[in-house]
C-alpha cells in the first residue's frame, strides 16, 4: 500500500520525498507506480503529517472497528473538530455580531476556497447546503415548478440512473413524478466491465425520453454510484446529453470532491453537487452545489427553506436558512490547509485511497476466490469486492443481516450490496461488500475481513437460513 | 426585580412568601402568580446565581445581552451533553445511525409531546428552526393551489407583522402558486387584544369575499418586530367559526416564552423554537401537526430522503447526513430546567416580571411608554426611546443599533415604529428588551445610561454615516 511518509528521520524523509517507496503487507518496498511521478500540485514543506499525527488526528474513531466504510458518512480529523468548535463558540459568545459582521464575509470565503477547488468560473456558482440530498432537492425543485407552471409538459422526461441513490430517487418521486413527468431509469449492468456498457445504455434511455415528441428536461447523473458503487464515464456522459439536445444535466457527486476529480469546466454540467464531509475531512455536514452560469435565463433555482433573503440568488438565500450552526460551512479553508500537508495535497490523498483500495480489494478477491465489481480504473477510493457465493445471500434483507453481523461480531463496518442473479449464471456472486479506503485506513482493517468473511465460511453460515 | 431562587437556606421561607426586590433594595408585594401551584416537584437542587454565572461564561462578559430574543442561548453543561452526541456519531457513525440515532429522536420528541400537550407523538416532527417549519406547511399549500385542490385566489391571511422570512415563503409558496395573501394591519402601540381581534375578523371577511375560501392563517403566537403577544386562542376559535381551512401558528418565539398548550390553542399546525427559550444549542424547533380525519396527508419535508412517504416525523428525522445533536439533547434539557424553582414556567414568569419591571423602569427613565400593557408581552417588551434621538427610518434604527453595539457594547434590536398623521412629538422607536436567566439589572441600568447619554450628547440618528 502506498505509504505515508515515514518516521522522523529528515535526511529520509526528503529521500523519500523524491522515491516514494510502496510498502507491501510484509514490508517489503515496492516500486511506486507512476503517480508519485506526477509533479506536485501546491509548494510542500517538509513539514509533512506524519502517521503518529494522522493516528492522533482520528483517535476519536472506535479503536476496536475496522472502519472499511468511509463512503458512507466519511471521518472529520480531531483539529478540524477542534476549529469547528471554536467557530460555534464564536456565535454563541454574541451571536447578534456574529451574524452582523461575520457569517456572511466568512461563508463567501469557504465559497472562494470551492470554486477555485473546482475550477468553477463564479464564486456566484458556488451555493453551501447541508448534504447532497439538500442539493438534490433544490435542483428538482425548480423542475417540478417547470411542469406546474406549464413551461415543460406533461410526459417529458427526467432521466436518472437505476442505481441513483435511494434518497435522491425518492426526491425525484416527490418532485418530478408527483408534478408530471416521466421519469426513465437507465439500468446498468453489475458488475461493469467497462465504461462502453454505461455509454450505450445511457444513450438508449435519452431515446426513449425523446420518442413521442417529448424533451429530456434533466439528465441526473451519479459521478460515482452509491450503491453497487462504480465511477460513471460524467464527461463523456455530459457531451452526449448536450448532443441529444437534453435540457440541464445535474451530477450527483455526493462521492465527488477529494474521491474522483472534480473540475466543472471539464465536466460541463449545469448543476453538480458534491458532500464534502465524505471524503473531504468536513465536520457533518457540509457540501456544495454548483450551478453554471450561462447565457440562458437563469433557472429558477431557490432553497426550498425560504428566508429573508429569498430573491437574492441560491448562494445568498444558502447562506441564511434561519438560525443554524453553520460551523460545519466555516471551518472549509482550514479543511483546505489540512490537506495540504499531506503529500501532493488532495490529490496526493485521492491518489494513494484509490492504490490501497485496489489493492485490497485485489487482495480480497484473490482470498476469497471471487472478483472485483468493476476495473480499478472504474472505481476512486471505493471498491466492490465479492463475497465468496456460499454464503448465501439472497436478498437485500440478506445483506443487512450480514453487515449487521459483521459489526456485531467482528466489529467491522462494511456495507453489503445484494447483487441479483441473473438466468443462467451458474454459482453466481450474489454479495458484493464496498470497502473504502481514507488516511486512516490500515491493511488489518482489511486483513480483519478477509479473516471474518473465512471464518463464516468455514463455519458454513448460510443467510438465507438464518431468522430475521 | 423578581428574583431567581436565594440560596438554600431561605428556600423555604421564600416559597410561602416570595418577595420581590427593586433596584433599590426595598421589598414590594408580589404578583398573583407566586400563589399559582408549582407545576412539577421540587428538589432542593436549585441552580444558585453563580452556577447561572458558570453556564454562561461562555457568553462575552462585556456586553449587555438584552437581546436573548434573536438567538437565544444555550447554558455550558447543555454544550457539553451536545459535544458527546456529536462525539458519539463521529467515534462509529454507521452504528449510531443504524442503532441509535431514531430511538432517540423518538425520545426527544415524547418529551417535547409532553410539554406541549399533545395527543400523540406522531404530530411532533423535529426540524431546525421555526423557518423550515413555515417551509413545510407552506409547501404543502402551495401543492394545494397547483393541484387544483384550492382555487385561484382562495386567500391564506397573515399578519403584517409576520417575521421577514415568513413573509418572503408566503411570496414563494402561496403567492407564486395562486394564492392571495391578505396581511393584518395591526397597531402599535397596542392597547388591548380587542384590537387585534377585531381587525382580524375584517380581515378575513376580505379573505371570504367574492365565494373565495380562506385555506389558511397564519398567525404569530408573539411577533416578532415589533414584539407582542398575540390572543391566539380567540383568533383560533374564530377562524373555525368562519370557516378557515387550516391554522397554523408560529411560535418562534413559544416553549420558554409563553404558555404552550396545543389542545388548549386548537390550531391545525404550531411550530417553536427551542433554541430562542428552551435553552437548546443552535438550532432545533419542533412543528407540531394536529392529527384529524382532514389532516392533509400532504406534508412533506422539502429535502426528501430516503423516508419520503413515512410521515413527516420520520421524514424530518432523517434529512441525510447531518449533525442531529441538537435534536438529540432535547431530553437533558428538560432536566436542566427542572432544576429551577417552578421548572420552565417558574422561569418563564420570573423573565416576564422581570421584563417588565425593567421596561417600566426604562420608560420611566427616559420619559417615554411601553409599547403593549404587560399582559400582552412574555419575556420581551417593546420600550419607547426618546424621540429626540431622531429615528426616521428602518435605516436609522440599525445604525442605532449598531451604535449601541460597537460604542457601548449593548446588544438590543431597535424597531422603527412610522409615525401617524396628527401626532405630536411622536415615539418613532422602540427598543424589544428581552430577559432571560443569565440577565442582571446592570445590563438594563446600562442601556439606560446610554440612551441618556446620546440624549445630552444631543445626537441624532441622521448625523451618523450611511
Amino acid at each position: 500500500m502506498a505509504s505515508l511518509p515515514s518516521p522522523p528521520d529528515e535526511a529520509t524523509a526528503a529521500y523519500l520525498h523524491r522515491h516514494p517507496k510502496r510498502l507491501s503487507s510484509n514490508g517489503a518496498a515496492e516500486p511506486a507506480s507512476d503517480f508519485s511521478k506526477k509533479p506536485r500540485v501546491c509548494p510542500q514543506s517538509l513539514n509533512l503529517i506524519s502517521p503518529s499525527e494522522v493516528e492522533s488526528e482520528f483517535s476519536h474513531h472506535d479503536p476496536t472497528f475496522a472502519r472499511i466504510n468511509n463512503g458512507s458518512f466519511g471521518c472529520c480529523p480531531a483539529s478540524i473538530l477542534a476549529l469547528q468548535r471554536e467557530w460555534q463558540l464564536r456565535f454563541l459568545r454574541q451571536p447578534d455580531r456574529f451574524y452582523f459582521d461575520d457569517l456572511k464575509p466568512n461563508i463567501a470565503e469557504s465559497r472562494a476556497v470551492i470554486k477555485r477547488l473546482i475550477n468553477a468560473d463564479h464564486v456566484n456558482e458556488i451555493s453551501i447546503v447541508d448534504n447532497a440530498t439538500t442539493a438534490a432537492a433544490i435542483v428538482l425543485q425548480q423542475t417540478a415548478w417547470a411542469f406546474r407552471e406549464g413551461r415543460f409538459q406533461r410526459g417529458d422526461a427526467v432521466v436518472m440512473l437505476h442505481y441513483a441513490y435511494g434518497s435522491v430517487k425518492k426526491s425525484v418521486e416527490a418532485y418530478v413524478t408527483r408534478a408530471g413527468g416521466q421519469v426513465i431509469e437507465v439500468q446498468l449492468p453489475f458488475p461493469v466491465v467497462s465504461a462502453d456498457e454505461i455509454v450505450g445504455r445511457f444513450r438508449n434511455a435519452l431515446e426513449t425520453g425523446k420518442a413521442n415528441g417529448r424533451r429530456v428536461r434533466l439528465a441526473l447523473i451519479d459521478h460515482v454510484t452509491s450503491m453497487p458503487s462504480v465511477v460513471i464515464p460524467i464527461k463523456e456522459l455530459v457531451k452526449i446529453c448536450r448532443e441529444e439536445g437534453v435540457d440541464q444535466v445535474f451530477v450527483d457527486a455526493a462521492h465527488g470532491i477529494g474521491c474522483v476529480d472534480v473540475d466543472m469546466k471539464e465536466i460541463g454540467a449545469d448543476f453538480y453537487t458534491s458532500n464534502l464531509h465524505k471524503w473531504f475531512f468536513a465536520p457533518p455536514s457540509v457540501a456544495f452545489l454548483y450551478c453554471k452560469k450561462s447565457n440562458n435565463d437563469s433557472p429558477d433555482l431557490h432553497h426550498p427553506v425560504v428566508s429573508s433573503e429569498y430573491g437574492n440568488g441560491l448562494a445568498i438565500e444558502s447562506a441564511w436558512v434561519g438560525t443554524r450552526d453553520y460551523s460545519a460551512q466555516l471551518v472549509v479553508p482550514s479543511i483546505s490547509e489540512f490537506i495540504n500537508r499531506f503529500e501532493g495535497g488532495i490529490d496526493g490523498i485521492k491518489k494513494r485511497n484509490h492504490e490501497a483500495v485496489v489493492e485490497m480489494g485485489l487482495m480480497l478477491s484473490k482470498a476469497w476466490g471471487t472478483q472485483l465489481g468493476c476495473p480499478p480504473e472504474m472505481c476512486a477510493s471505493m471498491i466492490m469486492v465479492g463475497l465468496p457465493s456460499c454464503l448465501g445471500v439472497t436478498s437485500d434483507s440478506d445483506a443487512l443481516k450480514l453487515r449487521t453481523l459483521l459489526r456485531e461480531r467482528f466489529s467491522i463496518e462494511v456495507p453489503i450490496y445484494f447483487c441479483p442473479p441473473k438466468d443462467g449464471e451458474i454459482d453466481p456472486i450474489t454479495g458484493y461488500a464496498r470497502i473504502s479506503h481514507q488516511i486512516y485506513n490500515k491493511p488489518d482493517d482489511y486483513y480483519r475481513f478477509r479473516d471474518a468473511i473465512n471464518e463464516l465460511v468455514r463455519d458454513g453460515i448460510r443467510f438465507t437460513y438464518l431468522t430475521k
